[in-house]
C-alpha cells in the first residue's frame, strides 16, 4: 500500500491544486514585497501595476475553485483526500485576501506620495517583512504538508500583532504632535491594517494545513499581540 | 399509577443515544476447508441501525454476513468458530435452530433471484413455511411486505403475473419484500445494488435508510459512496481480519488506520 493513488491521473490532479495555490501565494507575497517598495520609493506608477496585478491572484483563485468542484465531482475524494481539497479551497480564499491587502498597500501609497513623507513609513518595512514571512512559511508548510511548521506561524502570529500596536501607537503619537502629518499618517494606519490583517489570513492558512494533515481543528487559544480595539492599552514591553 | 411511575423511571433512566447490541461477534474464525478466510473478528452491530462492511474482493467481507444467518451450513467442510450472539444467545450453537435463525435474520443477494412464480406467491411462500394463515391474512400480510419494499404501488395490479416479468430493480425490492414478510429482526444484504442501474439503487438505499427504523441492517457493498450515504456504522476488513469499525462519518473522514485510509482514499495495491 504505497501513497499513490491507483488511478494516476487523480495523484496528477491533487498535485496541480498544490501547485497553483503555491503559485498564487507566491504571487500574493511578491505583491506585498512590492507593494512597500513603492510606498518607499513614492512610485505612483509601479503602485499602479502592483494594483492591476491582482487581477492575476484573482484568476488563479478562480481556476483552483474550478479545479475543486471538478475533484468533488469527478473523484469523489475521502478521508485525507477530502480534507486536502476542502483546504485547498480555503486557502486559496485566504490567499485571494492577502492578495486584496497588498493590493490596497499599494493604492494607498499613491495618496501617501503626494503629501510629505512622514517618518514612521519606515516602521511598515519591519511589519511587512513579519506578514512576508509569515506567508512565505505557511507555504512552505503546506506544500510540504508539515502541520508542525503550520502550527509555528500560528503562534508566530503575535509578533506581527505586536508590531502593529507599536506602529499604531507610533502613529497616533505623530499625529498628535504635527497635525499636518494627519492625512499621511492615517494612509499609514490603514496600511498597517491591512498588513495586520494578512497576517491573520496566514494564520487561517496554518489552520487548513494543520486540519488538512491531522484531521483535528487547532483549536488552543492563541496569544493576541492586537490590542489596539481594547479600552486601554497596555504599555508594550513593560 | 404505579406502573405508570415504573415505565417513566426506566424511560428516564435509559441514555439519550442508548443504541442496544443487536449481533455481538465474539473472537470469530471462519474456515472454508484450510483457508482461514476470516480472522478472530470481535464486533458490536447496534440495532436499528446500519452498518456497512467494505474491504477488497475476498477480504471475508461476504463470508462475514453468511455466517449471521449461518447459510455457510448448507456447504461440506466449512466451520465457523468462536461466538455470534444474536440477542445475546449464540448463533453458531448447533442447538440454536436454523428455522429460527432463518425467521430472525433475512438476507438479500447481488442478484436478485425471484421464484418462477407470481409475485404474491414470491412473497406468500416464506410465510407459508413458518405460520398458517387465512387467505384475507395472507394478502394483508403480503401487501404490507410490498409496501415495505416501496414495490407495491407499481404491483398492486399485476399480483398474479409472474416476478421474472419485473425490471432488475423491482426484482431485487420483490426480494427485499420477501425476506421481510417473516419479519425478521435482521436484514443482511449482499451487494444488494451491484447490478441495479442508480436509478434502482437509488430507490433500495431510500428503502434501506426506511427500514432501519424496524431493522437491523448489515450491508455489504464494493461501492464505498453507497456505505458513505446509507451507513451509520462502517467496518473495513482486509486479509480476513477487522481492520477497522466505527461511525461511518468518521471512517470517510478521518479513519485510525492507514490501511483504511489508503483503502478508501483508492491507494490500493
Amino acid at each position: 500500500m504505497g501513497n499513490e493513488h491507483t488511478i494516476k491521473s487523480y495523484d496528477a490532479e491533487l498535485a496541480r491544486l498544490t501547485a497553483e495555490i503555491v503559485r498564487m501565494g507566491e504571487l500574493a507575497a511578491s505583491q506585498l514585497e512590492a507593494a512597500i517598495d513603492v510606498v518607499e520609493r513614492r512610485d505612483e506608477r509601479a503602485a499602479q501595476r502592483i494594483v492591476d496585478n491582482d487581477d492575476a491572484i484573482d484568476a488563479l483563485e478562480h481556476e483552483t475553485s474550478h479545479d475543486v468542484v471538478r475533484l468533488l465531482a469527478l473523484r469523489a475524494p475521502m478521508a485525507r483526500d477530502l480534507r486536502e481539497v476542502f483546504a485547498a479551497l480555503r486557502i486559496a480564499a485566504d490567499i485571494e485576501r492577502i492578495g486584496d491587502y497588498a493590493a490596497n498597500v499599494a493604492k494607498r501609497s499613491i495618496p501617501l506620495s503626494m503629501v510629505a513623507p512622514v517618518a514612521p513609513a519606515r516602521g511598515l518595512r519591519r511589519l511587512s517583512d513579519l506578514a512576508v514571512a509569515a506567508v512565505r512559511k505557511v507555504l512552505v508548510a503546506y506544500n510540504s504538508r508539515d502541520a508542525q511548521k503550520a502550527h509555528e506561524v500560528w503562534e508566530e502570529d503575535v509578533h506581527l500583532d505586536e508590531a502593529y500596536t507599536g506602529l499604531f501607537r507610533e502613529l497616533l503619537t505623530y499625529m498628535m504632535e504635527d497635525p499636518r502629518s494627519i492625512t499621511a499618517c492615517t494612509h499609514l494606519l490603514f496600511m498597517a491594517k491591512n498588513i495586520e490583517r494578512i497576517g491573520d489570513h496566514a494564520t487561517n492558512i496554518a489552520e487548513n494545513v494543520w486540519y488538512a494533515v491531522t484531521g483535528e481543528p487547532l483549536q488552543t487559544p492563541r496569544r493576541k499581540g492586537d490590542v489596539t480595539a481594547e479600552p486601554v492599552m497596555p504599555k508594550l514591553g513593560g | 399509577m404505579n406502573d405508570l411511575a415504573t415505565a417513566v423511571q426506566s424511560v428516564l433512566q435509559q441514555p439519550a443515544d442508548a443504541t442496544r447490541v443487536k449481533i455481538a461477534v465474539r473472537g470469530l474464525d471462519f474456515h472454508y476447508h484450510d483457508i482461514h478466510a476470516v480472522r478472530n473478528i470481535h464486533m458490536d452491530i447496534s440495532e436499528r441501525k446500519v452498518t456497512a462492511i467494505i474491504g477488497p474482493s475476498g477480504c471475508g467481507k461476504s463470508t462475514l454476513l453468511r455466517v449471521f444467518n449461518r447459510i455457510y451450513a448448507i456447504y461440506p467442510k466449512q466451520r465457523a468458530d468462536g461466538a455470534v450472539l444474536l440477542d445475546g444467545e449464540n448463533i453458531l450453537d448447533p442447538g440454536y435452530s436454523l428455522n429460527r435463525l432463518r425467521s430472525k435474520v433475512g438476507m438479500v443477494f447481488q442478484k436478485p433471484v425471484p421464484f418462477p412464480m407470481t409475485i404474491y406467491e414470491n412473497v406468500a411462500y416464506g410465510i407459508r413455511h413458518h405460520e398458517t394463515l387465512s387467505r384475507p391474512r395472507m394478502d394483508e400480510r403480503v401487501e404490507q411486505a410490498l409496501r415495505a419494499a416501496a414495490l407495491w404501488d407499481e404491483v398492486k395490479d399485476k399480483m398474479k403475473k409472474s416476478a421474472l416479468g419485473l425490471s432488475g430493480g423491482q426484482q431485487q425490492r420483490l426480494c427485499i419484500a420477501r425476506g421481510i414478510a417473516l419479519r425478521p429482526q435482521v436484514l443482511l444484504l449482499d451487494e444488494p445494488t451491484s447490478a441495479l442501474d442508480p436509478i434502482a439503487t437509488g430507490r433500495i438505499e431510500q428503502l434501506i435508510e426506511e427500514l432501519k427504523k424496524d431493522y437491523t441492517i448489515v450491508i455489504v457493498t464494493h461501492n464505498m459512496q453507497q456505505a458513505a450515504r446509507v451507513s451509520d456504522e462502517t467496518a473495513f476488513m482486509y486479509m480476513g481480519e477487522l481492520i477497522e469499525f466505527g461511525n461511518t462519518e468518521k471512517i470517510f473522514t478521518k479513519p485510525d488506520k492507514k490501511q483504511t485510509e489508503d483503502y478508501i482514499t483508492g491507494r490500493f495495491g
